[in-house]
């Protein structure tokens, strides 16, 4: 099939058609619009067959995805920055009751004061949440991220949500050559999902999201470990895709001279101007897997490394970039640490340019905590 | 299923058993049980945070059809993702949300408004206790004026108790077009359990305020709870009435009100108020009362 154009929104909804996901249920918030009226309108014009529910909030939406997806349904759905803070409690019930449900955050700043543009705090703040986490490059990942992220949260070994992460605008809202894979490919590669561990099932009954007493740290303990079970299984799934479709993703992934000084750390879209910018003893790693955090290959990696800057495009007020310190902390067991510093760059939609990125590799020769402007 | 007449008519197979951890004379427990005696064993229950989300306690549980607590707030959203995923299934199932005054008046309204504008098909019984029950019987907008509760005690400054009136539940989700809304007393048992059954057969959302008096909250004999829900009927402070399309028909008529004391005075949340506040409440019953003679034709 040929590539299409389509925007990261329109990606991210081929992304759950092809999953044939059973329930959607939607709230619309910019910059993810778009998408859930790429669904109505297929869903109008007789394109996809699937249960779509309008909601009136975004707590509605993560509770009806909880109360659907235990009734055995696949379920699809998407939102962005305020919308995924409103959905905050629901997301650890989701993932506490073990329920693989699949959801696009669309990355926004969160407010005050307002800004409808990317950055990555929204998504940061569900980092402990007990969900996976697919952060995006760009709209042909989108797509196929949401197809493997099916086939991960519902592995056995695994049975935890996970959100697929893309920028605001600068993927939502732009258009890139995008191939669309065919409905029957991606049937063979993601089978119907056929729960067994949580079914609300008057012919099987039983109790979910009950209290516990002393056993609830075993059950984190569970989450936990399933989680960590997700760094093989996605490998595995990767690996799987990749044989199919012919398109090769991993945790980490690194552009440039695999022997480089230099090295800019990076997530979600800046990474391609980052890209674009390296120049010779030079390379990006970008970081596509946060959670579960791929430790072991991000120590690997840089461990040949001189200088190494984690670019932030969010922050935590107090502490600084949210993704420096752990990969400050992955490189702790390393034989050779480089040296290293957080730049935060982008808040709020803030073009980050191959400019901004060439400067960056300038300056972490000597490497310096700075805000980029 | 015949429809219910007597007492008789109703099924006797039980899906709630006895062992469970809910307090002595507890009126949630007796409603639930007989909702699911009338609902059967085709039932999925929505629980909302609050005393009968204790039910269930890991890793037993009373009750033999599933259940699913999700949090508070969402019962309402809740029973849609239920609904949706069965009408996926081409499977029919009745979904059963049991939950509280707090969780219903307050924190779910958003929620259960929602899936009622939606015309998702469940029965939502509100067990009204008329305070948030589990965490020590603070308001909610269920309380009716001068209920002492724990946050609002009657003292020098303020001797009444709660000042506001309780939200008229009933006239907001009559506002939902489609939806059956009913009230219910655990005294008048074939009364609820009837509207529990047309709840079941509504093709949309119903929604029924069961008064739950509360023996542990109100403080009264666990041995008196359904002695105090007849009384609040008989007084006129809990009326027996549905609302089907509009229409409100009254469904327990009383010739002549018995004074509010008769029901006041079984409980300790109203021995604070003055001989003035107690005819407050009685003009306030009487008033309520005559609105819902004129708007059921009687």
């Amino acid at each position: 099939m040929n590539k299409t154009l389509l925007t990261g929104n329109e990606a991210g909804a081929w992304g759950g058609r092809l999953a044939r996901a059973d329930v959607i249920p939607a709230f619309p918030i910019t910059p993810q619009t778009e998408l859930i009226e790429a669904m109505a309108q297929w869903i109008a014009d007789g394109e996809m067959d699937t249960e779509y529910v309008q909601m009136e909030s975004e707590h509605s939406v993560m509770s009806a995805a909880i109360g659907a997806e235990a009734s055995g349904a696949r379920v699809f759905t998407a939102t962005s920055s305020q919308g995924l803070l409103l959905m905050e409690e629901m997301m650890y019930i989701a993932s506490g009751m073990r329920l693989p449900i699949v959801m696009v955050n669309v990355s926004r700043g969160l407010s005050s004061p307002i800004t409808l543009w990317a950055d990555q705090n929204d998504v940061l703040a569900q980092r402990d949440a007990g969900w996976l986490q697919y952060h995006c490059m760009n709209n042909q990942e989108v797509l196929d991220t949401v197809i493997q992220a099916y086939k991960i949260a519902e592995n056995k070994k695994v049975l935890l949500p996970v959100i697929i992460n893309m920028d605001g605008f600068v993927l939502s809202y732009t258009r890139e050559p995008t191939q669309v894979p065919e409905q029957k490919e991606v049937d063979r590669f993601l089978p119907k999902y056929e729960p067994t561990h949580a079914v609300l099932d008057p012919e099987k009954p039983e109790s979910m999201g009950i209290v516990v007493l002393g056993e609830y740290m075993r059950f984190r303990e569970q989450h936990h470990l399933a989680a960590e079970n997700a760094q093989k299984v996605t490998k595995d799934v990767e690996k799987e895709f990749a044989k199919r479709f012919g398109r090769k993703y991993s945790a980490v992934e690194w552009y440039g001279d695999r022997d480089a000084d230099n090295v800019l750390v990076t997530t979600n879209s800046m990474s391609t101007s980052a890209i674009a910018a390296v120049g010779k003893n030079q390379a990006v790693m970008r970081i596509r897997m946060l959670r579960p955090f791929p430790v072991k290959e991000i120590s690997k990696m840089l461990e040949g490394a001189r200088n190494v800057g984690v670019v932030d495009r969010d922050v935590a007020p107090g502490e600084g970039g949210i993704i420096y310190p752990e990969i400050r902390s992955a490189l702790f067991d390393s034989r050779k640490k480089p040296r290293i510093c957080s730049y935060i760059a982008g808040l709020g939609g803030r073009p980050v340019s191959k400019q901004h990125f060439e400067h960056m590799f300038k300056k972490v020769t000597k490497p310096k905590d700075e805000w980029i402007y | 299923m015949t429809e219910i007449k007597t007492i008789k008519d109703i099924p006797e197979e039980d899906f709630l058993t006895g062992g469970h951890s809910a307090c002595k004379g507890c009126p949630g427990t007796l409603g639930l049980k007989l909702a699911l005696r009338v609902l059967g064993k085709n039932t999925i229950v929505v629980n909302a945070s609050g005393c009968l989300t204790l039910l269930a306690l890991y890793p037993h549980t009373p009750l033999r059809v599933p259940w699913i607590h999700n949090a508070i707030e969402n019962a309402g959203a809740t029973a849609t993702g239920i609904y949706r995923a069965y009408k996926r299934k081409k499977r029919d199932v009745n979904i059963l949300c049991y939950d509280g005054d707090g969780a219903t008046y307050d924190i779910g309204l958003q929620s259960l408004s929602g899936a009622c504008e939606r015309m998702d098909k469940f029965v939502y019984i509100c067990y009204n206790n008329e305070a948030y029950g589990n965490t020590g019987m603070q308001k909610s907008s269920a309380s009716p004026y001068g209920a002492k509760t724990s946050t609002t005690p009657p003292g020098k400054e303020n001797p009444i108790g709660k000042t506001s009136q309780r939200k008229d539940m009933e006239a907001i989700m009559a506002a939902h077009e489609g939806t059956y809304v009913a009230t219910a007393s655990l005294a008048f048992p074939v009364d609820y359990a009837r509207k529990v059954q047309k709840a079941k057969e509504h093709d949309g959302p119903s929604f029924i305020d069961l008064q739950a008096p509360c023996p542990t909250g109100w403080a009264f004999d666990p041995s008196k709870t359904i002695e105090v829900a007849r009384a609040a009927v008989m007084t006129g402070v809990w009326p027996l009435f549905e609302i089907e399309n509009g229409k409100t028909t009254l469904n327990v008529k009383l010739g002549k009100l018995k004074p509010v004391e008769e029901y006041l005075n079984m409980q300790t949340r109203f021995k604070h108020l003055s001989k003035k506040e107690t005819e407050n409440i009685q003009e306030s019953v009487n008033k309520k009362w005559e609105k819902l003679l004129k708007d059921s034709g009687e």
